[in-house]
């Protein structure tokens, strides 16, 4: 199988260079295709001149670029007839919101068939899909809803904010035998960073730490987890960053690890409050390490309601660097401010 | 028929203020948008008036209509104020979402837009809601559910069609077929002919989308046999879009078949009420400048009225 060298501990070869997050998930599905004939992609507008934002442009085999009608849930449907027939699809939408209307399909059929038949088959199916905001794209063009799909058991869902860890679980997702969500956030596309030519994967369950530091753990994914990150710097906080770049499987470990040391968490969230990944992060360190917290735990997430469309409310919806930065150095400077000013 | 004895002059010259009202509106819009004046995602209907146009002649406030994406040009043409609409736009408090919805999610309660939505498909099954509670309800207004060609592809239509067909419901399944979904042609999307598909589950009528008295005459028809509780209609209309699919640009397909002489809705019905006297040069010239000054006021209620303050967001 052309995968079998690209196990866990493979080592990423040398002969990195700057690449942006685009052309990393590019080289990585080219790279994916070339090696094996049964990866072939599909989507509405997955063949068109625009390539996905750049994703899956020119392409080494466009024969194998299928676009398709507005017909999300059958497509899934067929993408999965696909998988369990042994090919291994990676099936694109430009938003997020568009998977809801496949939403049949993904929880009840993707999701389920392995576990239903006792994992008997293969479900090799990357169901990708970017996360847009911003002018004025309102309610349904902004989601990102990854709580919501790591809730279903039977999905794994990836969302990387480096280029680097954007091609290696690209490689990982597609070589992986059961479904993968993969979500990518439309504003990383841009970002550049070093990335080697050569193909690798890196685990999917297993989180990058972004800064080390002592005083606070901050856990953020994807967009949040780079806007953290500027917050850290900007503001030189003595922060623990954990990117947990997958948030299931999640690697409750490393941010067990870093709370025992930092007495204090913070998740930033870029998605809806209730029920959400930030509320999981919560309740599983409260179960594990809750004699280490020092404080109570705090989320940073979306207000729990739909995207507004205007630009002044859009600027006052969406979490800014800023204000994490804000929150972070009102956690590790006023752990003396009383308990009740963290509920809200 | 003889469009010149049928067609009487208060309605030639509605439909004809109407349509110059969504082009000089959207040509407006065009021309402003690169100035990032307009924070949302406009999908304009240049090219594309004569089908709302032909259409909310024939319908009351009372009656529902919904719509997809491509909102501007059917929602003035039901009646949604143009201040509304362009403080919408805006960003503004005084939109008709009340800047929360933007470009794509238009609401006019008064004149009956009960929304619309920007996830392709969805919104057809809500017009066949409309047209349930109409039945339930023993009411006489009727639903409509208004969408592109490429609508045509989710499975959401065809269980629209099967329930409103078996219902008997009093909905207009509306397509405005402009022949493309984004870049990709309808041979792309479409392997069905949406015609005949439809005729498989109700009365299935076609009209020139890019000529408002084609429209006009059938929806008349349509609207007729809903409004006698003889089941749902299906009404196609070819029409152009002569944009791109988004934003302030001009289509730039090649080949799209777009010759904006000929196949101009507006100048069609001007030259038709020339030629029948329903309208004389100076009326044709006074139109255009009267609307030309109500979107110049549209424009500066929607630059004078307030932004929205961010404490709205907060959740109770
Ligand atoms: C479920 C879903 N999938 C994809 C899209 C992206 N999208 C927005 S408009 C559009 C084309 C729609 O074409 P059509 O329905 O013919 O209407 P038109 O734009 O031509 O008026 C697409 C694919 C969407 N909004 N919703």
């Amino acid at each position: 199988m052309p995968w079998s060298r690209f196990d866990s501990n493979y080592e990423a070869p040398a002969g990195a260079r700057d690449i942006t997050y685009c052309a990393a998930i590019r080289e990585a599905i080219d790279q994916a295709m070339c090696l094996d004939p049964r990866v072939f992609c599909i989507g509405l507008d997955a063949d068109d001149k625009f390539g996905v934002f750049g994703s899956m442009s020119n392409l080494t085999h466009p024969e194998r670029v299928l676009g398709t009608p507005i017909s999300e849930n059958a497509m899934t449907g067929v993408a999965l007839g696909a998988a369990l027939s042994g090919m291994r699809p990676i099936h694109v939408h430009l938003r997020n919101d568009f998977l809801l209307v496949a939403m049949d399909q993904i929880a009840n059929y993707v999701a389920k068939w392995q576990d239903m038949f006792d994992h008997q088959v293969k479900v090799p199916l990357v169901i990708r899909s970017i996360i847009g905001r911003g002018w004025g794209c309102g309610a349904q063009h902004s989601q990102s809803l990854h709580g919501l799909f790591a809730q279903i058991p039977g999905l794994k869902v990836v969302m990387p904010s480096s280029p680097y860890d954007v091609k290696g679980l690209m490689l990982s997702a597609v070589k992986d035998d059961s479904p993968v969500l993969f979500l990518e956030h439309r504003w990383l596309y841009k970002n550049t960073g070093n990335v080697p030519e050569a193909m690798y994967t890196l685990p999917i369950g297993k989180a990058a730490t972004l800064r080390r530091g002592g005083s606070l753990t901050v856990v953020a994914t994807s967009l949040a987890a780079i806007h953290a990150l500027k917050a850290c710097e900007q503001q030189e906080l003595d922060v623990d960053l954990i990117d947990p770049r997958t948030i299931k499987p999640l690697d409750l470990d490393t941010i067990l690890a870093s709370v025992h040391r930092t007495g204090r968490l913070l998740v930033v969230d870029y998605d809806f409050p209730f029920a959400g990944f930030a509320s999981e992060v919560v309740a599983a360190v409260c179960e594990r390490a809750h004699e280490s917290l020092r404080q109570p735990p705090q989320r940073l997430c979306f207000p729990d309601r739909g995207m507004p469309s205007s630009g002044r409310l859009e600027r006052a919806y969406y979490p800014t660097p800023e204000r994490i930065g804000e929150l972070m150095r009102q956690m590790i400077l006023g752990s003396s401010i009383d308990a009740d000013s963290f509920v809200n | 028929m003889d469009r010149k004895a049928t067609l009487k002059r208060e309605d030639g010259l509605w439909m004809l203020r109407r349509m110059r009202l969504i082009r000089q509106t959207s040509e407006r819009i065009a021309r402003l948008y690169p100035t990032n004046v307009m924070e949302t995602p406009v999908h304009l209907c240049i090219g594309q008036e004569a089908v709302s146009v032909g259409l909310c002649r024939h319908l009351r406030d009372a009656d529902k209509m919904f719509l997809g994406h491509r909102t501007h040009g059917p929602a003035l043409a039901k009646g949604l104020p143009l201040p509304k609409l362009m403080a919408e736009l805006y960003g503004r408090t005084t939109g008709c979402s009340h800047a929360f919805g933007g470009s794509m999610h238009l609401i006019d309660l008064e004149h009956g837009l009960p929304g619309s939505s920007a996830i392709i498909g969805g919104s057809i099954a809500l017009g066949c809601g409309a047209a349930l509670a109409a039945q339930l309800g023993k009411n006489d207004y009727v639903g409509v559910s208004y969408f592109g060609d490429a609508a045509t592809n989710a499975g959401v239509f065809y269980e629209s069609m099967n329930f409103a067909a078996l219902r008997k419901l009093p909905v207009l399944f509306l397509c405005e077929d402009n022949g493309y979904s984004n870049v990709m042609p309808k041979s792309a999307h479409s392997a069905h002919d949406i015609v005949s598909v439809a005729r498989q589950f109700m009365t299935t009528l076609q009209a020139d989308g890019t000529d408002v008295l084609s429209v006009y005459e059938h929806t008349g028809e349509a609207v007729a046999q809903l409004r006698r509780g003889e089941g749902p209609v299906f009404l196609h209309c070819a029409t152009k879009r002569w944009m791109k699919h988004q934003g302030h640009e001009a289509c730039d397909i090649v080949d799209n078949g777009i010759d904006r002489e000929r196949d101009c809705p507006i100048r069609k019905l001007e030259a038709f009420l020339l030629k029948s006297r329903l309208i004389t040069p100076a009326e044709l010239a006074q139109i255009e400048q009267a609307v030309e000054a109500e979107i110049d006021a549209a424009i500066q209620f929607a630059e004078s009225s307030p932004f929205p303050d961010p404490s709205l967001l907060e959740v109770s």
